[in-house]
């Protein structure tokens, strides 16, 4: 072991190579994670903030909250269904949010959300009409507590009264405030999509007895004019997510194959070239063992180096990349596990040598140095 | 080649592995080509595929056609801008459809208040619509004669359509399209919400006077109004949110694995060159010329790469012809030639440094032993 780590500090040239293309292939599992957590965290903030059991969208809707609409008779079915659980109602808007000292075509796009029972990290009681809590990722566009944003083509002016964090949704910062205030920003914006009184895109549901129950219950309760799904089953019926998610990890997947194969084929040549070390260490009383982990240790070292690059330039990228451009994000646990499928890679690709290692004769090799 | 070619045979495992690691970054590289294209063609490919040479959107839309509403002042505006021969709405939204027994489905509606402002431009099957209730369809989605009914709010009926014709790469939000008359837009939009006011458009498909460039006509409508977003068709579909975005990343992710490759390679033949110094040095003590041996790399170089890439060639075809969700990849032979030209290049350029260390062999080593140093 001493042997081997004493090669990589003598001769680290004999390992640079390898070291810059598992770099190459570390910095590429990093970024493409990166990608993927970036992408899904910013569609789906608004739902992952939402801390309730269920979340309740009208049938024909396909589970999409801009065409869903549960009006007051569906909503009383709901409360009934859900017993002593609260329910809350939910509604969204996209809209372009324009700021003073900016140019008129220079708006941000942004998510009205109007709630009742309010997101994780904001008070119990929805802001008063036209005062609204924002994501925090709209600060870097300079919005700040007591700022007046004027959404969409009508200028319906919203009051910033403070900040919620990680509640992005379809890639875009987002607004909190109460059903009042969506309905109104609604009706004067998108006429095409305003809403009744007592009609909202969907239902939340909070608390009561046998939560894993609540879907089947709300569902057949409203006679299947309801899809009712957990947290985790709306943001998977997000269009593009699952779909997003499989295709990165399978790409992920190979790349950890790549990374397979390229530690076996560099460390394969490097056994080839020890043969005659190998023996005559071998002669001397070196196991095969000793020696197989020797290399092991050699990958490990050398893709540890690697990823400590990788995870370093994830951490610069995620804290240069601004707000709005690159969806990238550097999770830590992200990190750690695609530091982990390297070194499984580095062990498994080691042991395409293995079977060269034992075949190497101590005698055959001290004859051939002679 | 007698001698590249019979060490290729003699090892096979190392040969074979690079062999199988350049074929796994071809197939890598060109799933992510085709991933590229197949979103942003889905994306924006309605755009592009629309009649109207310029798409007027509400600066609020921020270049998204379903995003954006353009009220009436703001329409009449438009059409009284010098230089706009003739206008006509453009609607687009997502609805939930049945197509023939299926199960409900997604699709976008894409409305339009005359055919050659924001109809389908260029038909690979069937007709135009010539009536209310017949539809252009998303090749890749519908076929002609399915029949198509929009779901409206509550399970109720919305209007049904016809897919009388179908278009070429005429997605838009990677979801199913049809191109229908605005009346069956209206009647669509208000099954969806019966709670709808006025259905507004959500652009304006302008045709420019005979003199007057669309360049020329997008702006004087933006210096008419700077609630008006005018976009040349090519502009608006390059332009839409997320594909700068997605170019972006994958020309990153593309870079990386570009890299890799030549790396891998010129690595691996420079090893190989060190280990076999010692036979290379004989071998010019002997009489073979360097300029042989570094042929005899070449070939070698060259047969990897080649065998690679028709690994993944062959690994990505049968893929290629898959869809995911609603995104088609597609087997385009122009990306595979140029992703192969590109790697056999890089390859080659890597591994000049193995190919400068056999033309440094001095033959007189070969008396010293110096060859295997």
């Amino acid at each position: 072991m001493k042997l081997a780590l004493r090669e990589l500090r003598r001769r680290p040239g004999r390992f640079v190579v390898a070291t810059t293309i598992l770099t190459l292939i570390s910095l590429l599992l990093m970024f493409l994670g990166g990608l993927l957590d970036g992408l899904v965290g910013s569609s789906t903030g608004a739902l992952r903030a939402q801390p309730v059991d269920a979340i309740v969208f009208s049938s024909t809707s396909q589970d999409s909250l801009v065409r869903s609409r549960i009006d007051g008779e569906v909503r009383a079915e709901v409360e009934d269904a859900a017993g002593d659980a609260e329910v809350g109602g939910l509604g969204s808007v996209q809209l372009g949010g324009r700021l003073d000292g900016r140019g008129p075509r220079d708006l941000v796009p942004v998510v009205l959300f109007g709630y009742e029972l309010a997101p994780e990290g904001l008070p119990d009681e929805p802001p008063g009409e036209g005062e609204v809590y924002a994501d925090d990722s709209l600060q870097a566009e300079g919005i700040e507590e007591g700022t007046t944003i004027r959404l969409g083509p009508e200028r319906s002016e919203v009051t910033v009264i403070g900040f919620i964090t990680d509640s992005r949704y379809s890639g875009q910062g987002t607004l909190w405030g109460s059903l009042d205030t969506w309905r109104q920003v609604l009706s004067a914006n998108r006429p095409g999509q305003q809403v009744g009184d007592d009609v909202v895109q969907a239902l939340v549901i909070r608390g009561g007895a046998a939560p894993e129950d609540l879907p089947a219950t709300v569902d057949r309760a409203t006679d299947g004019a309801t899809s009712t799904l957990t947290v985790d089953g709306a943001i998977e019926a997000l269009p593009g997510v699952s779909q997003q998610r499989s295709v990165f990890n399978q790409i992920i997947g190979v790349t950890v194959v790549i990374a397979i194969v390229v530690v076996a084929l560099f460390f394969a040549l490097l056994t080839v070239e020890r043969t005659a070390l190998y023996g005559v260490l071998k002669a001397v009383g070196a196991g095969s063992g000793t020696l197989f982990a020797g290399v092991v240790l050699q990958a490990v070292v050398v893709t540890l180096i690697a990823s400590a690059i990788g995870v370093t330039a994830a951490l610069v990228l995620d804290a240069v990349i601004p707000t709005g451009s690159l969806p990238f994000v550097a999770l830590p646990a992200r990190l750690v596990s695609n530091v982990a499928f390297l070194v499984v890679a580095a062990v498994v690709g080691c042991a395409f040598s293995l079977r060269r290692v034992l075949r190497i004769d101590p005698a055959s090799a001290i004859g051939t140095s002679q | 080649m007698f001698l590249a070619l019979r060490e290729m045979r003699r090892a096979k495992v190392r040969f074979g592995l690079l062999i199988a690691a350049i074929g796994l970054l071809v197939f890598l590289i060109l799933t992510q080509q085709a991933l590229q294209d197949g979103l942003i063609t889905s994306f924006v490919g309605a755009i592009e595929r629309q009649s109207a040479p310029v798409l007027v959107y509400s600066v609020d839309g921020q270049r998204t056609l379903q995003g954006s509403v353009i009220p009436p002042d703001l329409e009449r505006g438009i059409g009284e801008v010098d230089g706009v021969a003739e206008a006509g709405r453009l609607g687009q939204g997502t609805f939930t459809v049945n197509v023939g027994d299926d199960a409900d489905s997604d699709a976008a509606l894409i409305g339009f208040e005359r055919q050659d402002l924001g109809g389908p431009d260029g038909l690979s099957a069937g007709r135009l619509p010539e009536a209310d209730g017949e539809a252009v369809g998303s090749d890749t989605d519908f076929s002609v004669g399915d029949t198509v009914r929009v779901v409206g709010a509550g399970g109720g009926d919305g209007p049904e359509l016809t897919v009388v014709g179908l278009a070429e790469d005429a997605q838009i939000q990677v979801s199913p399209t049809l191109f229908v008359r605005w009346p069956d837009y209206e009647a669509a939009t208000s099954a969806a919400n019966p709670d709808a006011g006025t259905v507004l458009p959500n652009a304006i498909g302008v045709r420019p006077e005979g003199g007057v460039s669309a360049d020329q006509l997008v702006s004087r409508i933006n210096d008419a109004s700077e609630d008006a977003d005018a976009l040349t068709r090519s502009a608006a579909a390059v332009e839409a949110p997320g594909v700068a975005q997605v170019r972006q990343s994958f020309n990153i992710i593309f870079l990386l694995y570009g890299l890799v490759v030549p790396l891998v390679t010129g690595l691996f033949f420079l090893i190989i060159t060190f280990q076999k110094a010692g036979a290379l040095t004989l071998l010019r003590a002997i009489g073979a010329r360097s300029g042989v041996l570094v042929r005899s790399l070449l070939v070698q170089v060259v047969l990897v790469i080649g065998g690679g890439i028709v690994v993944g060639t062959a690994l990505f075809a049968p893929l290629s012809q898959a869809r995911l969700g609603s995104l088609a990849l597609r087997f385009d032979p122009t990306a595979v030639l140029a992703w192969a030209a590109l790697l056999m290049v890089l390859g080659l350029a890597s591994a000049l440094v193995a190919a400068r260390r056999v033309l440094a062999i001095d033959p007189i080593e070969a008396t010293t032993g110096g060859g295997a140093r």
